[in-house]
C-alpha cells in the first residue's frame, strides 16, 4: 500500500490545494513541504530492504485487457529518484513559498507542482510501461503549465509551447515504441520485458523500438538536437527551474534510458547511438555555457551537458560507466538544485540575473554563498565533494573503455568546462567589489534552508560516502546489472589515473574560469547568433507547418461551392470508375433489342428537354422545361406497371411547379456568372457522372436477384395483409414504417417552410 | 409496447405536443426535458435488455424480418441510443438559457425532437431503405435548424451544407435500390444473408462505393468534408454542439453498420480504400484546423480529423479496431459537444470567439479554465483521460495489424491536436485581454447553472471514462465481437421468421 | 430499353450535376430536382421492368400473377417522391429567404463563413 499512498498523498493535496490554500496565509505556505516530506520518510523507511538489493512491488489492476496495470516498483534506481523527487521536493515548496510570496495566483503554482511531483515519482515507480507514459505524459503537461506560469507574458507563452510541442512530440513516438515493444515481447512490464532481452535485440523490429523510445529520452532530456527548449524554458519562475530542469524531469529521459538498459541495451547500435548523441550534447551545452551572462542560461546548458555526460555513460554499458552515471545523477542533483536555487535567491534579492551586474554579495548574502560555493566546488569537482566522485568515476569508466581516447577527451572538455560554469555561478557574483547600483539584502529562511542542505550535503556525502554506496550505488547498479552485489564507494583510490586527470582539470578549468571576460568578449554576438538559430529553425519549423496548413485548406476549403461539388462528386465517380474499369464488372451492352421507334423518340425527347433545363436563361422555359420531364417520367412509370406512382407524380410535380412559381417571380433573373471555359468544364464533367451512373444502372440490371422478396409480397399481400394493391399494401401494411417517416419528413418540411417564408420584421434581426 | 419503438415515439409524441402548444415555450421546454429524460431511461433499459438477453428485435406488424421493417438493437445501436440520449439532454439544458427565446419560439423544440426521432431511426432500424428515411427525417430537421437564425452566415452555411448533404442522399437512395436490384431484399440481416450466399465480389464492390461515398459525406471524411467547415459553427451553439456530437457520428454509426454487415471490409480493395481515406481525413482535417483562428471553426475541423481515427479503427477490421472505433466515437461525442459547450460560454463572455480578439479567461475564471483544459487535453489525447485510451486502443489495433504508417500518421496527428488545443489555451486563457479589442459580452458575471451543469457533468464523464474507462471498454469489446460475428445478428433478426 | 432507361438516367444526373456546379442559385434547386428525378427512376428500374403489367391481384386471384412488376421499388419510389417533394419545397423557402437576406444569388460570392474573408 505505501508506494501506491507516497503517490496518491500528493495527488491529493494537489487537488485539495485550491481548497485548504485560502486558509493558510502566504508567509505559512512551506507547510506545503509536508507532504512530499511525508512520502520522503516513506519511502527512506524501505531503505534497509533496498541495501539488500530487494525490490518492493504492489501491483493494482487497472485494465487488465490490455495487460495495463498500476504496477509500482521500488528497486535500487527508483529508490534513487523517488529520494531526489520527494526531498528536493520538499525543499522547493520550502523555498517557493518565499520566492513566490508576492505573487497573488501561487496557489495556482502549488496546485501544479505537486501535480507534477506526483507523476514524476509515478513515473519511476512504474514497472509498467504503459502506466508510465500516462505519468510521462502528465509531467510534459503540468511543466507546460509551470513553464508559462508569468502567462501574461508572450515570451513565456512562446516557450511554454515550445517546450510542450518539442517533448510531447517526443512523448508520442516514444508510446509508438513502447507499443511496438509491447507487440514483441507481449508484455509491457519492465521486469518481464528483461527476460524477452534477447529475442528483443533480434528482432527485425529492434532498431525501429530503440530510435523511437530514445526520442522520447532524447526530447525529454534535451539531448542534441532537441536541447534548445531547455533554455528556453528558463522562462518559468526559478523554483520551476531548480525542480524541473534540474533534479526531477529532465531526468525522467536519462531514467528511462537506464531502466531499458538491461532490456535493450549492450547492442553497438545503442551503444553509438548514446554515445554519440550524449557526448556531443555535452560538448556542445559546455561550451554553449561559457558564452552567456544570464545565471539561469548558464545553469541550463551546464544542465543539459551533465544529461548529456549521464547519457553516454549509460551508452557506453560497462558496469564502471553504470557506477558513474549513477553517481553523477544523484550529485548533479544535489548540487545543480542549489545552485538553481542560489539563483533565483540573488534574482529575487537583486532584481538581475545578469553576472555583468553581480559582484561582491558574499558581505551581503553570507548564507547564499555558502551555498553556493559548496554546489560550484561540487560541480567543479573539487575532492571531497560528490561532484569529485562522480567525475572520478567518469574518468575511470572512460579509461576502462575501448572507445578510450574519445571519451577521455571529450570528458576532459567537458569537465573543464563545466568547472568554469560552477565557478561563474558559484563565486563570481559573490567575489570582488560590490555593484553599488545594486541593493541586495539576504534572502529569507525559507530560501536558504533548501540551497544549504542540499550543498551541505554535495560535501557529506563525499566525505562519508559509506552510506551512499550501501543504499544508493549498490542497488541502483543493481538495476542495470539485474544482479546484485555490494559496491564500495571511496573517497581515496591514490593516485592513479584519473586522479591525475582530475587534478589537470582542475588547473585548467581555473586557468580558462581566469579567461571568461574574454571568451565571453570574443564571444559576443555569438551567443546570440547560436541561440536564435535553433530556436529560429524550430520558429520556422512551426511557421512553415502554418502555412502550408493555411495553404493546403485554401486549396481546398476554398469557399466556393463549386469546388466542393467536383471535389466531393470525382471522389465518388472516380471511385466508382476505377472499380468498374480496373476491378471488372463492366456491363455488357445487349438489352438494346427491340426498341420501338416511338420509345425512341420519346426519350431522346426528355433529353433534350433536360439540355434545355439546364441551359437556359429564361426562367419560365426552365420552370416549363422542368414540368415537361415530370410528365414524362410519368409516362414511364405508366409504362411500366406503376400507376400509382403516375399519379403521385402527377400531383407532386403539379405542387412543385406551382411553388416554383410562386418563388421564382421573386428572385432574379438567371445570370450568366459562369465563363465559357468553365462552363465545357462543367459539361464534360457532368457527362462523365452521368455516364458512371448509367453503366451503374445496366450492371444492376444485368445482376439483378432471381428471388427476391416481392415475390413473398406478390404471395402474401391478399391472404395474409387483405389488400390487391400490392403497392398500397407495403406502404400501409409491410412497410409501414417508411410511410411513417414520410409523413415526418412532409411535418417537418411544413415547419420549415412556414419558419423561412414568415416575412416578420421584428424577427429578422435575430 | 416493444422497448424498441421507445426511441421512435418519445420523441416523436413530444414533437407533436411540441408543435400544439407552440404558444407556450414553458409547455414546450418541460414536455422535452421530460421526453429526454424518458429517452435516456428507455435507452438504458434497453441497454440492459441487450447485454442480458442478447440483441433484441421488434418485427413491425408481426411481419417476417425481410418482408416487413424489423427494428433490431444490438450492443452497438443500444450503445449509441444511450449516448445520445445522455448528449440530446445535456444540450437541452444547456439551451434552455443559451439560445434567446425568441430563436427557442421559433420551432426549436419540436425540430429538437423531430432530429432525435431520426437520430434514434437510424439506430434502431434494421432495414437499409428504413435507414434511408430516418437519415432524411434526420438532415431535413438540421437543415432547419441550422437555418433558423435566418442570419446571413447561417443561410450561406446551410446552402453549403443542404446542397452536399442532399448529393448524399440521392447516392443513399441509388445504393439501396441497386442493393435490392442485386440482392433482392431490404433488410440488412437478409441481405448479408444473400450476399454470403452469392460470394461474388465484383456484384458489391461498385455497390459499396455508393454507400462509401454517401456516408463518407454524411461523416465528413476526406475528400467530402467540405460542407462541415462552412456550416458547423455558423448556428448557435446548442445546436451547433448537437450537430458536432452526434450528427456525423450516425454517419460513422451507419458506415459500420455497413461495411461489417453488408460489405465486410475482409475484403482486400476495399480495406485499401479505408486505410488511404482514414489516413487523409486524420491528416488533412488536423491540417485545416491548425490554420483556423476561431474557436468554433478550430473545433469543427476537428470533427473530421478525429473522425479519420474511427475510421481507421473500422478499417483494421480487427475486434480490438472495432473496439477502439466504438470507444473512440462515445469518447468524441462527449467531449466535442463539451468543447462547443464551452465555445458558447466563451461567446457569452467575450462576445467572440475569435482567438484574436479574447483573452485572459484563465486569470478571472480559473474553475472554468480548469474545466476547458480538461477537455482540451482530453481532445487532444492526454492521459489518462478519455481521449488517451480511444487513441491507444486504436493505435494499439494498427500496431498489431503492423500497419506502421497508420500508427505513425496517427501519432502525428495527434502532436498536431495538441498543438491546436494549446493554441486555444494560450491565446484565449493565458494571454492578456487584447486592449484593441474589450471584451464586448453581455454576460460576464457567473453564468446560470443550466449552463454550467452540463459543462461539468461533461467533463466528469471525460474523467470518469479515462479512469475507469475499462467498464465501458468492455462493452465496446462485445459490441465489436457481435458486429465482426454477423451470424448472431442475422440469426436474430432472421430467426424469427421461420 | 431498359438500357435507354439507363441512359436517361445518367443524362438526368448529368444533368444535374450541371446545374449543382453553376453559380446561380436557383440552378442549384433545379440541379437537385433533376438527380432527384434520376435517382427516382433509377431506383424504379434498376431491378428490372416490366412492361403493362400493373402490381394490382386481379379480382377473382388469390396471388399476384406472373408476370407483374415488382411492387417494392414502386413502393420505395412512392416513399422517395414524397420525401424528395418535402426537401423541394424547404430547398426553395430557403432559396427564397436566402435571396432576401444576402441580396444576390452569386454563389461564388458565398464564401465569408469557410474563408478568411
Amino acid at each position: 500500500m505505501f508506494l501506491l499512498l507516497s503517490v496518491a498523498l500528493i495527488f491529493m493535496a494537489a487537488f485539495a490545494t485550491p481548497a485548504i490554500a485560502r486558509f493558510i496565509p502566504h508567509k505559512q505556505r512551506f507547510l506545503f513541504a509536508l507532504v512530499p516530506a511525508t512520502s520522503f520518510a516513506l519511502i527512506c523507511s524501505k531503505a534497509s530492504d533496498i541495501a539488500q538489493g530487494l525490490a518492493i512491488s504492489e501491483d493494482y489492476t487497472w485494465i487488465p485487457a490490455f495487460d495495463i496495470n498500476l504496477n509500482f516498483r521500488l528497486d535500487g534506481l527508483s529508490f534513487l529518484m523517488a529520494l531526489l523527487i520527494t526531498g528536493i521536493g520538499a525543499l522547493i515548496l520550502t523555498y517557493a513559498s518565499g520566492y513566490l510570496k508576492g505573487y497573488e495566483a501561487n496557489t495556482r503554482f502549488y496546485t501544479i507542482i505537486q501535480i507534477f511531483m506526483a507523476a514524476m515519482l509515478g513515473l519511476v515507480l512504474s514497472d509498467n510501461l504503459i502506466a508510465m507514459f500516462i505519468f510521462w505524459e502528465l509531467t510534459t503537461v503540468s511543466s507546460f503549465l509551470l513553464v508559462g506560469f508569468n502567462h501574461e507574458n508572450p515570451d513565456a507563452r512562446k516557450k511554454a509551447l515550445q517546450a510542450l510541442i518539442v517533448t510531447a512530440g517526443g512523448g508520442l513516438a516514444m508510446f509508438a515504441g513502447i507499443l511496438l515493444l509491447g507487440n514483441v515481447a507481449g508484455t509491457y512490464q519492465v521486469s518481464e520485458l528483461i527476460t524477452h532481452a534477447e529475442m528483443i535485440k533480434n528482432h527485425k523490429l529492434y532498431e525501429a523500438i530503440v530510435i523511437l523510445i530514445c526520442l522520447g529520452a532524447f526530447t525529454k532530456s534535451a539531448q542534441f538536437p532537441f536541447h534548445f527548449w531547455l533554455p528556453n524554458a528558463m522562462a518559468a519562475p526559478t523554483p520551476v527551474s531548480a525542480y524541473l530542469h534540474s533534479a526531477t524531469m529532465v531526468k525522467a529521459g536519462v531514467f528511462l534510458l537506464a531502466r531499458l538498459t538491461p532490456v535493450l541495451g549492450g547492442t553497438s547500435f545503442w551503444l553509438h547511438l548514446l554515445v554519440y548523441v550524449g557526448g556531443f550534447t555535452m560538448i556542445l551545452a559546455a561550451s554553449l555555457g561559457l558564452i552567456y551572462r544570464d545565471l539561469k542560461k548558464i545553469l541550463a546548458y551546464s544542465t543539459l551537458s551533465v544529461l548529456g555526460i549521464i547519457t553516454l555513460l549509460i551508452g557506453m554499458g560497462t558496469e564502471f560507466s553504470f557506477k558513474a552515471a549513477i553517481m553523477m545523477l544523484f550529485a548533479h542533483a544535489l548540487y545543480k538544485a542549489t545552485l538553481f536555487m542560489v539563483a533565483g535567491s540573488i534574482d529575487h534579492e537583486t532584481g538581475t540575473r545578469d553576472i555583468t551586474r553581480l559582484r561582491g554579495l558574499r558581505k551581503v548574502m553570507p548564507w547564499t554563498f555558502a551555498a553556493a560555493g559548496l554546489a560550484a566546488l561540487s560541480q567543479a569537482g573539487f575532492p571531497p565533494f560528490t561532484g569529485f566522485l562522480a567525475k572520478e568515476y567518469f574518468y575511470g569508466s572512460a579509461l576502462d573503455h575501448n572507445m578510450k581516447i574519445l571519451l577521455i577527451s571529450s570528458a576532459f572538455i567537458s569537465s573543464m568546462f563545466l568547472f568554469v560554469l560552477a565557478f561563474k555561478i558559484g563565486f563570481h557574483p559573490f567575489l570582488g567589489r560590490e555593484n553599488k547600483k545594486i541593493h541586495a539584502h539576504e534572502a529569507p529562511p525559507t530560501m536558504l534552508i533548501g540551497p544549504v542542505t542540499l550543498g551541505l550535503l554535495s560535501l557529506l556525502f563525499g566525505l562519508f560516502p559509506g552510506p551512499i554506496a550501501k543504499y544508493i550505488l549498490s542497488p541502483a547498479l543493481a538495476s542495470f546489472n539485474t544482479t546484485f552485489h555490494p559496491v564500495k564507494l571511496k573517497l581515496w583510490h591514490g593516485v592513479n589515473t584519473a586522479l591525475i586527470l582530475s587534478l589537470i582539470t582542475l588547473t585548467c578549468g581555473f586557468g580558462l574560469y581566469k579567461l571568461r571576460k574574454k571568451i565571453r568578449q570574443n564571444a559576443t554576438g555569438v551567443d546570440d547568433k547560436l541561440n536564435i538559430q535553433f530556436d529560429q529553425s524550430f520558429a520556422n519549423g512551426l511557421e512553415s507547418f502554418i502555412k502550408f496548413a493555411k495553404w493546403s485548406t485554401k486549396l481546398i476549403q476554398s469557399g466556393s461551392l463549386r469546388s466542393y461539388m467536383i471535389i466531393t462528386i470525382s471522389a465518388f465517380a472516380g471511385l466508382l470508375l476505377y472499380i468498374l474499369l480496373y476491378v471488372g464488372g463492366m456491363p455488357e451492352f445487349y438489352k438494346f433489342s427491340h426498341v420501338k421507334p416511338i420509345t425512341l423518340a420519346f426519350l431522346v425527347a426528355l433529353a433534350i428537354v433536360t439540355i434545355v433545363a439546364c441551359t437556359t436563361l429564361s426562367r419560365m422555359t426552365a420552370l416549363l422545361s422542368l414540368g415537361v420531364i415530370g410528365f414524362g417520367i410519368t409516362l414511364i412509370y405508366m409504362m411500366y406497371g406503376a400507376p400509382d406512382l403516375a399519379f403521385t407524380q402527377i400531383l407532386v410535380e403539379t405542387l412543385t411547379v406551382v411553388m416554383f412559381m410562386v418563388v421564382i417571380h421573386k428572385l432574379p433573373r438567371f445570370k450568366d456568372f459562369s465563363t465559357r471555359r468553365k462552363k465545357a468544364f462543367d459539361a464534360i464533367f457532368a457527362s462523365i457522372v452521368g455516364m458512371t451512373v448509367t453503366f451503374l444502372v445496366i450492371k444492376a440490371q444485368n445482376l439483378s436477384s432471381k428471388n427476391p422478396v416481392s415475390q413473398i409480397y406478390a404471395e402474401t399481400s391478399y391472404l395474409e395483409a387483405h389488400g390487391r394493391n400490392v403497392v398500397n399494401v407495403i406502404l400501409v401494411d409491410f412497410r409501414a414504417f417508411d410511410t411513417f417517416g414520410e409523413i415526418v419528413v412532409l411535418s417537418i418540411a411544413g415547419l420549415g417552410v412556414s419558419l423561412l417564408m414568415r416575412n416578420n420584421k421584428k424577427e429578422d434581426t435575430e | 409496447m416493444s422497448p424498441l419503438l421507445l426511441p421512435l415515439l418519445v420523441p416523436f409524441i413530444a414533437a407533436l405536443c411540441c408543435t400544439l402548444f407552440s404558444k407556450s415555450l414553458k409547455v414546450q421546454r418541460s414536455i422535452s426535458l421530460i421526453a429526454a429524460v424518458f429517452h435516456l431511461a428507455a435507452s438504458f433499459n434497453l441497454l440492459q435488455n441487450v447485454r442480458s438477453e442478447g440483441i433484441q428485435v421488434y418485427l413491425n406488424g408481426g411481419w417476417a424480418a425481410n418482408i416487413g421493417i424489423a427494428l433490431v438493437a444490438d450492443l452497438f445501436s443500444s450503445i449509441m441510443l444511450v449516448i445520445t440520449g445522455l448528449i440530446s439532454l445535456v444540450v437541452l439544458i444547456y439551451s434552455l438559457k443559451e439560445m434567446s427565446d425568441k430563436l427557442q419560439s421559433r420551432a426549436y423544440f419540436p425540430l429538437f425532437n423531430f432530429l432525435m426521432m431520426g437520430v434514434n431511426g437510424s439506430f434502431v432500424t434494421g432495414d437499409i431503405f428504413n435507414l434511408y428515411v430516418w437519415f432524411e427525417v434526420m438532415l431535413l430537421s438540421s437543415f432547419i435548424l441550422l437555418a433558423m437564425g435566418k442570419k446571413p452566415d447561417q443561410l450561406e452555411g446551410a446552402i453549403k451544407y443542404v446542397t452536399i448533404n442532399l448529393f448524399s442522399s440521392i447516392l443513399f437512395l441509388s445504393g439501396a435500390a441497386i442493393i435490392y436490384a442485386k440482392t433482392g431484399s431490404l433488410n440488412m440481416a437478409d441481405i448479408a444473408m444473400r450476399i454470403a450466399e452469392s460470394s461474388d465480389e465484383k456484384l458489391l464492390n461498385s455497390t459499396a462505393i455508393l454507400f462509401l461515398s454517401s456516408f463518407g459525406i454524411k461523416s465528413a471524411l476526406f475528400p467530402m468534408f467540405l460542407w462541415l467547415p462552412a456550416s458547423y459553427h455558423t448556428p448557435p451553439v446548442s445546436i451547433s454542439s448537437l450537430f458536432a456530437g452526434l450528427l456525423t457520428k450516425v454517419g460513422i454509426y451507419a458506415m459500420i453498420r455497413t461495411f461489417t454487415l453488408i460489405f465486410p471490409l475482409n475484403n482486400g480493395l476495399l480495406q485499401e480504400f479505408f486505410y488511404v481515406i482514414a489516413i487523409l481525413t486524420m491528416v488533412v482535417g488536423v491540417l485545416c484546423a491548425a490554420s483556423q483562428f476561431e474557436i468554433r471553426k478550430i473545433l469543427s475541423v476537428h470533427i473530421v480529423s478525429q473522425i479519420g481515427y474511427m475510421i481507421l479503427g473500422l478499417a483494421l477490421f480487427t475486434p480490438l479496431g472495432i473496439a477502439g472505433a466504438i470507444f473512440y466515437l462515445l469518447h468524441n461525442i462527449i467531449v466535442k459537444t463539451n468543447l462547443f459547450l464551452f465555445s458558447g460560454v466563451i461567446l457569452r463572455k467575450k462576445g467572440s470567439c475569435d482567438l484574436k480578439k479574447i483573452g485572459g479567461l484563465y486569470k478571472v475564471n480559473p474553475g472554468f479554465a480548469t474545466l476547458f483544459a480538461l477537455s482540451a487535453f482530453a481532445l487532444a489525447g492526454v492521459p489518462p483521460l478519455s481521449g488517451f485510451w480511444a487513441k491507444f486502443v486504436v493505435l494499439k489495433a494498427a500496431a498489431d495489424a503492423h500497419e506502421y504508417l497508420l500508427l505513425g500518421s496517427g501519432l502525428a496527428v495527434g502532436v498536431v491536436t495538441l498543438f491546436s488545443m494549446t493554441k486555444i489555451w494560450a491565446e484565449a486563457f493565458w494571454k492578456k485581454q487584447p486592449e484593441e479589442y474589450p471584451g464586448v459580452g453581455e454576460d460576464t458575471g457567473n453564468q446560470p447553472w443550466q449552463i454550467m451543469l452540463p459543462i461539468v457533468f461533461l467533463t466528469i464523464c471525460t474523467f470518469a471514462l479515462g479512469i475507469w474507462g475499462e467498464l465501458i471498454f468492455n462493452i465496446c469489446v462485445e459490441a465489436a465481437e457481435q458486429l465482426l460475428n454477423p451470424t448472431e445478428y442475422i440469426n436474430a433478426v432472421m430467426g424469427e421468421a421461420k | 430499353m431498359e438500357t435507354l432507361i439507363a441512359i436517361l438516367i445518367g443524362i438526368l444526373f448529368a444533368g444535374g450535376v450541371y446545374c449543382l456546379l453553376q453559380r446561380s442559385l436557383v440552378r442549384l434547386v433545379i440541379g437537385i430536382m433533376l438527380i432527384g428525378q434520376g435517382a427516382n427512376l433509377l431506383t424504379f428500374a434498376a431491378s428490372g421492368l416490366t412492361r403493362k403489367h400493373t402490381a394490382i391481384i386481379k379480382s377473382g386471384e388469390t396471388i399476384l400473377q406472373a408476370p407483374h412488376a415488382d411492387p417494392l421499388p414502386q413502393a420505395l419510389v412512392l416513399t422517395a417522391i414524397v420525401i424528395g417533394f418535402g426537401f423541394t419545397a424547404f430547398c426553395l423557402a430557403l432559396l427564397h429567404r436566402t435571396y432576401k437576406t444576402l441580396g444576390h444569388d452569386d454563389l461564388e460570392k458565398f464564401n465569408t463563413t469557410d474563408t478568411d474573408k
